[in-house]
């Protein structure tokens, strides 16, 4: 079972030119979402975005910048909740590569404190979760 | 006996079942075998039981006079799809950045 996400996505365009769409608002809500974003350690900000018709669905994402490398790193805390209403914490960093005259953006989604609490107990459900993994891969097969 | 349905988070929110649920991931365990690990009654420990059978964390299957336990995968895929969510989430989002930027590259 996998607790976080991970991306590594290949742009032709230069990490100059995909850092300001990770980091300029009007340009990160084209492809992302509003947001109040500032590039400034330790700056708070918001995501939002429409809830969906009758869902309890909150449509805000609180942030926190963490790490900021210019045209290099870029990391933030990512609060948010469920669909039913589950307040989770967690983080997202991004990291640019120069490759090939292009950028290998990498992402990374982590650190969900839902998942964390069932994965860090300290009555090593670690290991239970391992051997769980074990045993649903078994199962379908 | 009443048992409210947890959702899988709430499930395993609780310390006593994340144990239970961690000594089924190594073998199927009657109740009775179950509730000697644990300092709390024997209608306690049956009480958790359920909430994990109703949350689709187990199954429980009667063999002579004992009641098995066994791990079941679907309480787990609630979390599962936490993941998976942000997954497609991300792949989208990505993709869309990658269109912005190819477009704004043709536009030159």
């Amino acid at each position: 079972m996998e607790n976080e996400i991970k991306k590594t996505w290949f742009f032709e365009q230069s990490p100059n030119e995909v850092w300001e769409y990770l980091t300029k608002p009007e340009l990160i809500e084209q492809w992302l979402m509003k947001n109040n974003f500032q590039p400034i350690l330790g700056q708070k900000f918001q995501f939002t975005f429409a809830a969906k018709e009758g869902s309890k669905y909150v449509g805000v994402v609180n942030c926190e910048v963490l790490e900021i490398k210019p045209f290099s790193k870029l990391s933030y805390t990512w609060d948010g909740s469920t669909s039913d209403g589950r307040i989770f914490n967690s983080e997202v960093t991004w990291t640019l590569v120069s490759k090939d005259n292009g950028t290998e953006l990498q992402l990374s989604h982590d650190g969900f404190t839902v998942l964390e609490d069932i994965l860090n107990h300290s009555g090593g459900w670690d290991s239970c979760w391992k051997r769980f993994e074990e045993h649903i891969n078994a199962t379908k097969k | 006996m009443i048992t409210q349905t947890l959702d899988a988070f709430q499930v395993i929110a609780d310390p006593s079942r994340r144990q239970m649920l961690m000594m089924l991931s190594k073998d199927s365990m009657t109740i009775n075998a179950l509730a000697e690990n644990f300092d709390m009654s024997r209608p306690a420990v049956s009480k958790h039981i359920k909430i994990m059978y109703n949350a689709g964390f187990i199954s429980i299957k009667d063999i002579g006079r004992e009641r098995y336990c066994t791990l079941k995968e679907n309480g787990f895929d609630e979390i599962q799809g936490f993941i998976n969510y942000f997954d497609k989430f991300w792949t989208g989002k990505l993709k869309k950045l990658e269109t912005l930027l190819n477009n704004k590259a043709k536009e030159k």
